[in-house]
């Protein structure tokens, strides 16, 4: 049974996007008996198109419309149209995440007041402090079955030939390295397998051992009877009365037909290029700047992590990619200690790519015999990728281009990201202490490789306990529009060092509660 | 590839042998070129361009054990291409002869003459910001690194799933690091 509504419904909350927040949503929703539309521009994907191929499944998954880099970096030479690495497809970009399923720590709510004004940044406190975040942490570790958790009751993954490698090098300079918490089954649990060891988590797991909306929470939320999802639906503007409140979505779907979905309430989870994109798009005489967009806020202080990688050439084999992608972590430096020269932390990230994808990234656009002799190497090397928390800076930003359009006819995103100061002195401690790790290790060489697309993008439609600070209030709803919500990355005051998809899946199960209760009392 | 992977490399050998026949009946008069890779190219833009194109591929990926037909392998796409695209015939020629005008600037003779690969990089460090180099460029990273025929000489062991990922196939296994 499929279930379908009508486009003029205007009992159904729609939901754009149906990765870790829109899916996340959908399915929570959906448990309380609330039915919902969900539009996704990307296609549906079946297990068997996940291949085990890095150039494939970037072709076949990757969000490859048009958008311009912009900004004082190398990324806009070495990738002039790709700023981020995201996912067009049902799941969104939970189809490609590593599974680094980590809380946000306790300070990096406040670090507006932890670490007072910083020149140049527009840093503010979330208007939720981890205390009011943490039950929703734990059912988001349980749904997602997240591994050394009490939540999961899963079990680590047992320490790969990578980890070792680094955990040794780690020990030899007094810095710990420890399993990571993946949403990666250890066991079979909650209709998935466990674990195989494929080496392709970015691909998307050809086994399901994997959490994913696409593999989890999508069906989960269809079988209820109460979600509809309609793939291959790019929603154009969202609409709205006189009096200012949302009244639907216009969307175009595969065959370039538009249609209009009437809505109670919008939830917009499209990440956070996408969903600014969106409220800007959909500027009318009564919201000239956009939608939800008093504040000035919408697609500022875009945030992304330092992102840097790092790959040592040890004396022997390691054979990186017979592991899980990120099987463990150095936190060592995670925590906020200004006297290292920057404010916030970052997480030395254990992780591997293969070698289609090293040769790409290791020295975008590099030749020459020192490239060709590391890539030779590639079965000694052992890396990290570094997820340190980026300040959020005002003019960090997705704007609209003035006159270049894509195949819908909408103005493409600019994508413009530099580096605040904290960012660059952050950069180098890290890399710093990554080396030390890896010449520990028994590295002959340590190639540091730039900041490539952006898989972790935030900010861009940030929570704030003032109006003017921010788009939307401590529950993702919109300060001006109360039946307008975000409900992805972009609602996120601050960075952190971790990973963003935990944080996304509690936010939104929060939300769902929030949004249950607010319909309840005719509030939206 | 700083193993000795012997058997591997001979499968590989074996395997390209038996794919040069089948392109051979593919490719028509280009195919046979396939076996004689310094001709690979030779139809399209004549001998000498389809040995500097041979020359500055190894340059600008060098590794040393890779027999050359890994090279003309991915050239090879390029020159039937280029039969039926002009701008592409143009841009190889062209390509090439810009090469050999900077070679004969620095070194007085064609790239192809230059004996010192450290003489050659700077000849084409003076190119690689062109359209030709970046093509040549791009299509040899995919054609070396993306190439399953030579993973396994790189130590990449590609897709996993089909034989059931690593999970019981040695991804603990690390006999040299201590405490492992």
């Amino acid at each position: 049974m499929k279930t379908a509504f009508d486009l003029n419904d205007d009992s159904l909350v729609v939901i754009v996007g149906s990765g870790a927040g829109g899916g996340t949503l959908s399915h929570e929703l959906a448990k309380k008996g609330i039915r919902c539309v969900v539009l996704e521009a990307g296609k549906r994907f079946e297990r068997k198109d996940i291949e085990n191929d890095e150039w494939k499944m970037f072709s076949k998954i990757t969000w490859l419309d048009k958008r311009i880099t912009a900004g004082p970096t190398a990324l806009t030479q070495t990738s002039p149209n790709l700023p981020t690495w995201l996912v067009k497809g049902v799941g969104g970009a939970t189809i490609h995440w590593a599974g680094v399923a980590l809380r946000f720590q306790e300070h990096e709510f406040k670090m507006r007041s932890l670490n007072g004004e910083i020149a140049g940044a527009n840093v503010l406190d979330w208007p939720i402090s981890y205390a009011d975040l943490a039950p929703y942490y734990e059912k988001a570790e349980a749904k997602l079955g997240v591994t050394g958790t009490k939540a999961s009751g899963q079990p680590y993954h047992e320490p790969s030939s990578h980890f070792k490698v680094i955990a040794e090098g780690s020990r030899r300079v007094g810095a710990h390295c420890r399993p990571a918490p993946l949403a990666i089954n250890t066991t079979p649990r909650d209709g998935r397998p466990a674990c195989q060891v494929t080496g392709f988590c970015m691909q998307g797991c050809r086994f399901g051992a994997k959490w994913s909306t696409m593999e989890s929470s999508i069906p989960k939320a269809e079988a209820t009877g109460n979600i509809e999802v309609r793939p291959d639906s790019m929603v154009l503007r969202i609409e709205h009365d006189d009096s200012g409140k949302v009244t639907g979505v216009l969307y175009v779907d595969k065959d370039g037909n538009q249609h209009f979905q009437k809505a109670r309430l919008v939830a917009v989870a499209a990440n956070s290029i996408e969903s600014p994109r969106l409220l800007l798009n959909s500027a009318s005489s009564l919201f000239p700047q956009g939608l939800a967009n008093s504040s000035g806020q919408v697609g500022k202080n875009y945030m992304t992590h330092t992102g840097t990688g790092i790959y040592g050439e040890m004396p022997d084999t390691v054979s990186m990619y017979k592991s899980p992608v990120v099987p463990g972590l150095v936190s060592t430096w995670a925590d906020n200690d200004p006297s290292r020269g920057h404010v916030g932390g970052y997480e030395l990230e254990i992780l591997h790519i293969g070698l289609p994808f090293m040769s790409a990234f290791l020295k975008p656009g590099g030749w020459g015999r020192e490239l060709a002799n590391s890539l030779a190497n590639y079965d000694n090397m052992a890396g990290f990728w570094i997820c340190g928390e980026d300040m959020a800076v005002e003019s960090n930003s997705v704007t609209l281009h003035p006159t270049e359009k894509d195949q819908y006819g909408l103005p493409i995103p600019v994508v413009y990201k530099g580096n605040h100061a904290n960012d660059t002195a952050m950069i180098k401690h890290s890399n710093e202490q990554a080396t030390a790790i890896l010449e520990a290790a028994g590295a002959t060489k340590v190639n540091v490789m730039d900041r490539y697309p952006a898989s972790h993008n935030m900010g861009t439609n940030r929570m704030s306990a003032r109006p003017q600070d921010g788009v939307v209030n401590k529950w993702g709803q919109t300060h001006d529009i109360n039946n307008l919500f975000i409900s992805d990355g972009s609602q996120f005051t601050s960075s952190a060092a971790e990973n963003p998809t935990l944080t996304i899946v509690a936010l939104a199960i929060r939300q769902a509660e929030y949004i249950a209760d607010q319909m309840q009392q005719q509030m939206i | 590839m700083n193993k000795n992977k012997a058997t591997d490399t001979n499968l590989s050998r074996r395997r390209f042998l038996a794919r040069s026949t089948v392109a051979a009946v593919g490719a028509g008069a280009l195919g046979s070129a396939l076996l004689s890779p310094a001709a690979w190219a030779a139809k399209a833009i004549g001998d000498q361009a389809s040995a500097t194109l041979l020359r500055m591929a190894r340059d600008i990926y060098p590794h040393d054990t890779l027999e050359d037909k890994y090279y003309a392998q991915v050239m090879t796409p390029l020159a039937e291409q280029a039969e039926k695209d002009d701008d592409l015939k143009a841009l190889l020629k062209d390509g090439v002869a810009a090469l050999d005008a900077q070679a004969n600037r620095l070194f007085g003779k064609a790239y192809l003459e230059v004996t010192a690969e450290a003489d050659r990089v700077t000849v084409l460090k003076a190119l690689e910001d062109t359209p030709f180099f970046q093509k040549i460029r791009g299509d040899l990273m995919m054609g070396i690194y993306n190439n399953e025929e030579l993973w396994p000489r790189f130590g990449y062991g590609g897709s996993s799933w089909e034989k059931g990922g690593y999970r019981y196939r040695g991804y603990e296994k690390n006999d040299w690091i201590k405490g492992a």
